[in-house]
């Protein structure tokens, strides 16, 4: 007696196999009587749950027409879905862009500026390109003439100024293209989460009735 | 003139839809609403219930139709949305979830050997039967055996191996002869008589 074929009765109800296994499957019901039986109560189960009715829903008509008063504005049009898809996905490149363009200003910012100061930049032309000396703010010229801040404390207040325009500046801008870009991976695992129309089913995500 | 949206073809009535035209929406909604409400209650066992699904189904394809291509089918589509929509419905509230069917429930309610219980009473219990279960493999069964879906069609629309549909089918209908073996002598007696 050949092995019983009892992983693929099911498959051979349902018509599902094809070529040599749907003949081995065949040819073994021929000669065994207890594959036979496990066919014939699969095809009973079957009819029974077939005969388990629905009930009495409205008509496919009326369904229908609910549905369409149910529905809100119209749906994106694949166009411009595929429109918002671009958008979204180019925001990461334009940030990525604006990220290398401030470096770069701030960079060429620095050189001119040392340039400057070194003499290299003397014609009339690159005159506006370097950076002017350190103005007085109103403040410091205030205590300086008021005679609250001596010499070191203008030079130390010139300094801090000096920080804040170049430095603080820089940070700033690098931390909000930051936090940008992570504003957009969040919204991109969100987006992930609550796609479309629900995840698939996991296995076993319910325990089995005993 | 347009012609009736009753009179076009599925795929003409998608690419309407898309662009918008409720109508054309409505005679798909109309077209596939046996198949969306059977698959809802075939998975909730409660016809309000499998209604709201069935209405969530419609409203979330609606809401997604331009990720829809016109060119596959709708029907399966629409059933990947409704077994979702059942069992987002079903975990939301986790009173109207199946697993509360008890093995009381399943019980035959004329025991012995002269059982012979009526008609609805086996319809019943076959349905009880089948929300036992658990929802991966109770999904797998309804869409093979009400709708009629080949292995291939339910994997793609499950997202889920070949062999997993396989042994997910196997495991349900073995559970099933299982907890219905009363009703299952009962119906073959019928049947043969």
């Amino acid at each position: 007696m050949p092995d019983h074929v009892n992983n693929w009765i099911n498959a051979y109800l349902d018509g599902e196999l094809r070529g040599s296994r749907l003949a081995q499957v065949e040819s073994h019901l021929d000669e065994c009587a207890e594959c036979r039986a496990e066919l014939a109560s699969l095809q009973a189960l079957s009819g029974l749950l077939h005969e388990a009715p629905l009930p009495d829903f409205p008509s496919a008509k009326r369904f229908a027409a609910n549905v369409v008063l149910g529905l809100p504005r119209k749906p994106e049009t694949p166009l411009g879905r595929k429109a918002l898809e671009v958008a979204w996905w180019l925001v990461p490149v334009a940030l990525t862009a604006a990220w290398v363009f401030v470096q770069t200003t701030l960079l060429l910012s620095d050189w001119i500026g040392a340039a400057g100061r070194l003499g290299l930049l003397e014609t009339p032309a690159s005159a506006w390109l370097t950076p002017a000396a350190p103005q007085e703010t109103l403040l410091s010229a205030l205590l300086s003439q008021t005679g609250v801040l001596g010499g070191s404390g203008v030079q130390l207040l010139r300094s801090v100024s000096a920080f804040f325009d170049s430095t603080l500046v820089q940070i700033v801008w690098q931390v909000s293209i930051g936090l940008l870009y992570l504003a957009w991976i969040a919204s991109w695992w969100a987006r992930l989460s609550r796609r479309g129309y629900g995840q698939p089913l996991a296995a076993g995500s319910r325990p089995q009735v005993k | 003139m347009a012609a009736p949206p009753s009179t076009l073809h599925e795929t003409e009535l998608v690419i309407l839809a898309q662009r918008g035209d409720r109508n054309a929406f409505g005679e798909l909604a109309q077209r596939h609403a046996r198949g969306v409400l059977g698959v809802a209650y075939r998975l909730c066992g409660e016809s309000q219930l499998a209604e709201d699904a069935a209405q969530e189904t419609f409203l979330r394809a609606w809401l997604n139709l331009s990720s829809f291509h016109p060119q596959t089918s709708l029907r399966n589509w629409l059933y990947r949305i409704a077994v979702n929509a059942v069992t987002d419905m079903l975990r939301k509230d986790r009173r109207l979830a199946p697993e509360d069917v008890t093995e009381m429930d399943l019980t035959d309610p004329h025991p012995g050997p002269e059982s012979r219980v009526t008609r609805d009473e086996r319809s019943a219990l076959v349905t009880r039967a089948v929300l036992s279960l658990p929802e991966a493999s109770r999904a797998v069964l309804v869409l093979k055996e009400y709708e009629g879906l080949s292995y291939q069609e339910i994997a793609n629309l499950l997202d889920i191996p070949l062999g997993t549909v396989m042994s997910r089918l196997n495991y349900a209908r073995k559970r099933l002869k299982e907890i219905l073996q009363p009703q299952l002598s009962v119906y073959a007696e019928v049947e043969n008589a």
